[in-house]
């Protein structure tokens, strides 16, 4: 049941010479070659709350387990952000087109993943965010 | 400005019935407009010898509050239980088992106590990670 990951960064103008990274890897329980077994599935909703919303639940059961987290905001406008927050510690602001793919350790039940359309207004509309988890614990908890 | 790119492609052919793939690109910009990001850290490499112990990676005051940074994260160990832990703050984001990436924002936000620096915690000695900022 491979799941890989493969990240590309390219630039060929950042630096004096052009940057090239490229690796995949291979999602595995934790402190295993075992592949992880459960998905959510890609998921998607419609931010427009100012305040923190909770995009994915953290469960106690699945502290120190191996959890994969894929988030990316799917607004077009370059002025709109959704911030990304862990156990009130803001993790950084998904920019239109950004994504983000982190390791989750559900340290405890405040651990939960929230996000925020902070500069959402009327006139701006939503923000779409799709988001992904790739995990090994079959009683876990998620929501939209 | 400069011009770079990240792209993450995450697929199974056998983790549903169905398989799954999905890749998108995106273009590292500095915060709210569509200019480049124009500095990098390089890509580096810290082997924490001592083994379990906290290491401050990247030091949010140094670098420009609220901005559009992106942080690359690779553990090359290839010990299936060596990991380490990454922190922002005070707050544990997870685990990077070996082989293991991770890519994200980070504000280097420096408002909130403490502030939101980026540790890095090995489970074992001599782990070395692989690293990288693309910042304001």
């Amino acid at each position: 049941m491979a799941t890989t990951a493969t990240i590309t960064l390219t630039s060929a103008d950042i630096a004096g010479d052009p940057v090239n990274v490229s690796k995949t890897a291979t999602c595995t329980k934790a402190g295993t070659t075992t592949d992880l077994d459960q998905t959510t599935g890609l998921s998607r909703v419609h931010l427009r709350s100012t305040t923190n919303k909770v995009l994915l639940a953290a469960n106690a059961e699945g502290n120190n387990l191996a959890a994969k987290v894929y988030i990316i905001n799917k607004a077009t406008d370059p002025t709109l952000y959704c911030t990304v927050t862990i156990n009130a510690q803001t993790i950084g602001k998904l920019y239109a087109g950004d994504f983000m793919f982190i390791p989750w350790s559900q340290t405890d039940t405040a651990a939960s993943i929230e996000v925020a359309a902070t500069n959402w207004t009327a006139s701006t509309g939503d923000i779409p965010v799709e988001y992904a988890l790739f995990h090994e614990d079959t009683d876990f908890l998620t929501n939209a | 400005m400069a011009t770079t790119t990240a792209t993450i492609t995450l697929a199974s052919a056998d983790l549903l019935s169905d398989p799954i793939s999905f890749s998108t690109t995106a273009e590292l910009t500095t915060a709210g407009t569509a200019t480049g990001l124009s500095s990098t850290a390089g890509l580096a490499r810290k082997t924490v010898t001592g083994g379990h112990a906290e290491y401050t990676l990247f030091t949010a005051a140094n670098y420009t509050d609220d901005g559009a940074n992106k942080v690359y994260l690779k553990n090359t160990s290839t010990t299936a239980a060596e990991y380490f832990d990454v922190s922002i703050g005070d707050m544990q984001m997870g685990r990077l088992y070996a082989g293991d990436w991770a890519f994200f924002p980070w504000n280097a936000d420096t408002g909130s106590t403490p502030d939101a620096d980026i540790k890095i915690d090995p489970s074992a000695a001599d782990v070395t990670l692989e690293y990288m900022l693309f910042h304001e």
